[in-house]
């Protein structure tokens, strides 16, 4: 019986050890925060938006079709690097794709697409971050799949590289199936 | 040498009462002017997580989004919305990462409970080797 129970911190250590080594080797980041606004609809907000300067109202752009939603802003390198995959998502997905232009000059924002390229369909523009803070963004850039009945479906924090592309391709291919 | 010895003790006075001065990062513009529901604004930011820094609240940081959302704080506080909802409208959008002290509700219960269930087992633990070693005497 004394055996026995000796026994049990010794259970308990290798429980918790598998517990870590389980947590060390599935594919998973950290650092990354559950996202509270999953598989809700979109919030609701209007903005003025870049080069067309017209009204953007979230109710009529979205619930529609699928759409892509992408915070960027010029002064944001990583955002820059990702560029090249929201063109690839324009050119080999056909896909709507709206990007807020977070806290940026608009004339640089204009200048900026010029140069890398346009891949939105339209801007609307966050000049003091609350439409951010309503999609509860915490970390430029993120992107977000939009279902075509306007529900969050996937959203990443940080630059889309070739991975995440693949990964946000198999979602809009089976959201583009499913609908 | 007597000023050495000085210095030996005021500095380390100079630098206690400096870090125990209440440190944050509210700029003079964002400040209500009523103090009762400025202390509100406060009390309710040093529970709100900085999710850039992720280790500081937005009280302390200097972040953007730290200051958007202390501000916006203040707005929902001058726009009569009582605590309960501004808690709800962040975590709402930010998830109950954003609270520093996670609410008590059925998916944080262990997180509040087992340290008192590692209490008690210890406990009878202890009660049960006690009693045992006794027997054995």
């Amino acid at each position: 019986m004394q055996k026995k129970i000796l026994l049990i911190p010794l259970i308990i250590f290798l429980l918790i050890a598998l517990i870590f080594f389980y947590l060390l080797i599935i594919e998973r980041n950290p650092n990354s925060i559950p996202s509270a606004i999953l598989n809700k609809n979109v919030p609701i907000f209007s903005a003025e938006t870049l080069i067309r300067k017209e009204k953007f109202n979230s109710s009529v752009e979205f619930g529609s079709e699928l759409v892509l939603v992408n915070f960027f802003a010029t002064w944001c390198k990583p955002c820059t690097d990702e560029h090249q995959h929201i063109i690839r998502f324009k050119e080999e997905k056909n896909i709507k794709i709206v990007g807020i232009n977070y806290k940026d000059k608009p004339e640089k924002t204009i200048k900026w697409l010029k140069k890398l390229g346009n891949p939105y369909s339209v801007i609307p523009i966050d000049k003091k971050g609350n439409i951010s803070i309503d999609w509860g963004v915490y970390g430029l850039p993120e992107t977000f799949v939009v279902s075509s009945q306007g529900v969050i479906k996937f959203r990443h924090v940080g630059p889309v590289t070739d991975k995440i592309y693949k990964k946000i391709s198999l979602i809009i291919d089976s959201e583009k199936n499913g609908s | 040498m007597v000023l050495k010895n000085y210095f030996l003790i005021i500095l380390p006075i100079f630098f206690i009462i400096i870090s125990s001065f209440d440190s944050n990062s509210v700029e003079p513009g964002e400040i209500i002017k009523d103090k009762g529901l400025e202390s509100r604004a406060r009390k309710i930011s040093k529970n709100i997580r900085c999710m850039v820094c992720q280790n500081q609240s937005i009280d302390e940081s200097n972040a953007e989004l730290a200051k958007d959302l202390r501000i916006l704080i203040r707005k929902k506080i001058l726009e009569n919305h009582n605590d309960k909802e501004i808690y709800k409208f962040l975590t709402d959008r930010f998830g109950d990462f954003i609270l520093l002290k996670p609410a008590f509700k059925l998916n944080t219960l262990l997180l509040w409970l087992l340290p008192f269930l590692f209490l008690i087992f210890g406990f009878a633990f202890l009660i049960y080797q006690n009693k045992k070693s006794k027997n054995n005497f």
